[in-house]
């Protein structure tokens, strides 16, 4: 059995008076696009900080491909690849460069990551601003930058700290789209973000993180299923006692004509429904769906929206 | 990968000096400008005044401790601002999460800071060349010292811009300790014209030994015994790249 692209096991971290972490178990199959969703101060980025060496663990396991973070850092940091929240600032060389130096601290001489850094730049709209320098870039040119800068050593698993935070719609959507293709292409991805609806439309998983623990773990769907608050919303009339029996099986109120269903699964159980209360003769005027989201889970689980 | 990551360490000892390259008007000129400065306020118009120390031409008597003095400060300055800058801006990071050993992030960066040590080391004593005619009695051991307090100053800027939280903190340590152990390691006199006390307080200044050593093998003159100045230097050398890289490996102020 091949070892997991990321496994922690009971992470602890407090610095000077606070308590970060607080046992934090994680496991990230290899090819898997993850998502670790939390509020401000959470934990998400210091779990990842402690993954790639920038912040000390207190104790816990932290694992690459099988490889201890700390002891074989050098093979677990050659597989991992981050952008970073905070977009840094250099005054001395042009984004290019950057991008040779940052392959060279790889271990990649300029030859070979030349094809690599040109790929880069073309694929994410930098190729006209090779010669720039950072503090010219606009804040999305910067982010690009970053994702370009986690890709130029070719990572096996890619960690992305708020990868658009600040960025326009546009820019977003891009790079969604480019993200689906790393993936596609068996990449494993961390993402952690406060954008619900980033995670549920790029994550295979989500592992929902509230004071330095993972509460919840799941896809998007089946989290949603178990503990979003869908609903089917009917305004009827010809409303009769026969119907309390025929719709026992559901959760509802019956209220001035309207009835409301609580279900897992609006889509499933609405044709069922409909075709019970044409059978007992009712008149619909009208059926609203309620999808549940990620966010009423968040909110169910931690009590507080993700912002 | 496995073994000590080359490449890695060449970068980024290149991106180190490549940062001051780019920048040579700030990092480079100035020296020189101030050295000739020196050379011409201080040498001209005390030489006649005070015509010779230890028998030789006052202008060339403090020609020694100028080199020393641009040697130590651009190399101290250039890894203690290329550190701080690199933590206040977001950049060090990069640094520390790629397959680089504490080692080997310390050498990219005592290595930049020796070089423009000794650029300006080197700069400054062809100006002495050139302006004044002044000797070399032993060039390569002069080199080599010139090499020698980069490395050890390289590593002691090293140590301080990775404890410094800010540039108030950093200009400090250059202001209230370097400099003035620097004019006051002997740069524009002898010890010997000293009143006892402060010959003895001299004698506890590291970067006295150094201006001796390398007076020493411009000149040929000397106020304490050359080895004593070569044991110094490489004990100081030692002390400050030991410490530089075990807080490196504490992570102490770097990592949290």
């Amino acid at each position: 059995m091949t070892s997991p692209a990321i496994h922690i096991s009971d992470l602890h971290k407090s610095y000077e008076d606070t308590i970060a972490l607080t046992g934090v178990n994680l496991t990230i199959e290899d090819g898997e696009f993850y998502g670790l969703l939390g509020p401000n101060g959470a934990g998400k980025t210091t779990t990842i900080h402690i993954l790639t060496g920038l912040v000390l663990k207190n104790s816990g396991v932290t694992e690459v491909y099988g490889k201890d973070t700390v002891k074989d850092f050098r093979f677990t940091r050659s597989q991992i690849g981050i952008a970073h929240q905070e977009l840094p600032i250099d005054w001395f060389f042009p984004i290019e460069k950057l991008l040779y130096f940052h392959a060279g601290y790889y271990g990649i001489s300029k030859r070979i990551a030349k094809p690599r850094v040109e790929e880069l730049l073309e694929r994410l709209g930098l190729k006209d601003k090779r010669t720039s320098r950072l503090r010219q870039l606009s804040g999305g040119m910067k982010r690009r930058y970053q994702l370009a800068k986690s890709l130029v050593h070719d990572p096996k698993i890619i960690i992305l700290d708020e990868p658009t935070a600040g960025v326009d719609v546009e820019l977003r959507h891009e790079l969604w789209d480019y993200l689906r293709e790393l993936h596609k292409n068996g990449k494993t991805i961390l993402l952690t973000t406060h954008y619900i609806e980033e995670a549920e439309l790029l994550c295979e998983k989500v592992g929902i993180i509230d004071k330095g623990q993972i509460i919840k773990e799941g896809s998007p769907r089946d989290l949603t299923k178990e503990l979003g608050k869908a609903g089917i919303n009917i305004h009827m009339t010809g409303w009769c006692d026969e119907l309390n029996e025929a719709l026992s099986s559901f959760s509802f109120t019956y209220d001035d004509n309207r009835l409301h269903f609580t279900v897992k699964e609006p889509e499933a159980d609405m044709a069922r429904i409909i075709q019970l209360l044409s059978h007992h003769n009712c008149h619909i005027l009208s059926v609203s769906a309620e999808k549940s989201s990620l966010e009423d889970v968040f909110l169910h689980l931690t009590g507080k929206g993700i912002n | 990968m496995s073994g000590t990551n080359w490449i890695g360490l060449y970068t980024l000892t290149q991106r180190e000096v490549s940062r001051f390259f780019s920048v040579y008007r700030q990092t480079v000129l100035p020296g020189l400008i101030s050295s000739a400065l020196y050379i011409m306020i201080f040498g001209f118009t005390l030489e006649r005044r005070i015509s010779e120390i230890n028998g030789v031409p006052y202008t060339l008597f403090i020609l020694p401790g100028l080199i020393m003095m641009n040697t130590l400060t651009n190399s101290s300055s250039n890894s203690a601002s290329s550190m701080l800058q690199m933590k206040l801006l977001q950049q060090l990071p990069d640094i520390l999460t790629a397959p680089l050993s504490s080692l080997e992030i310390c050498l990219a960066y005592i290595i930049g800071g020796t070089v423009r040590g000794v650029v300006n080391g080197v700069l400054v004593m062809l100006v002495g060349v050139l302006l004044v005619d002044m000797p070399i009695e032993q060039p390569l051991a002069t080199i080599g010292f010139i090499f020698l307090v980069s490395w050890t100053f390289s590593s002691l800027g090293l140590l301080l811009g990775q404890l410094a939280d800010t540039w108030d903190q950093l200009a400090m340590m250059q202001n209230f300790f370097l400099t003035p152990l620097s004019f006051l390691g002997g740069i524009f006199y002898s010890i010997h014209m000293l009143p006892d006390w402060a010959q003895k307080i001299s004698m506890i200044n590291p970067i006295y030994y150094m201006i001796n050593g390398i007076r020493y093998t411009v000149l040929g003159i000397y106020d304490s015994p050359p080895l004593n100045s070569m044991i110094m230097t490489i004990f100081m050398t030692i002390l400050f790249t030991v410490a530089a890289i075990l807080v490196m490996k504490s992570g102490k102020k770097i990592k949290q």
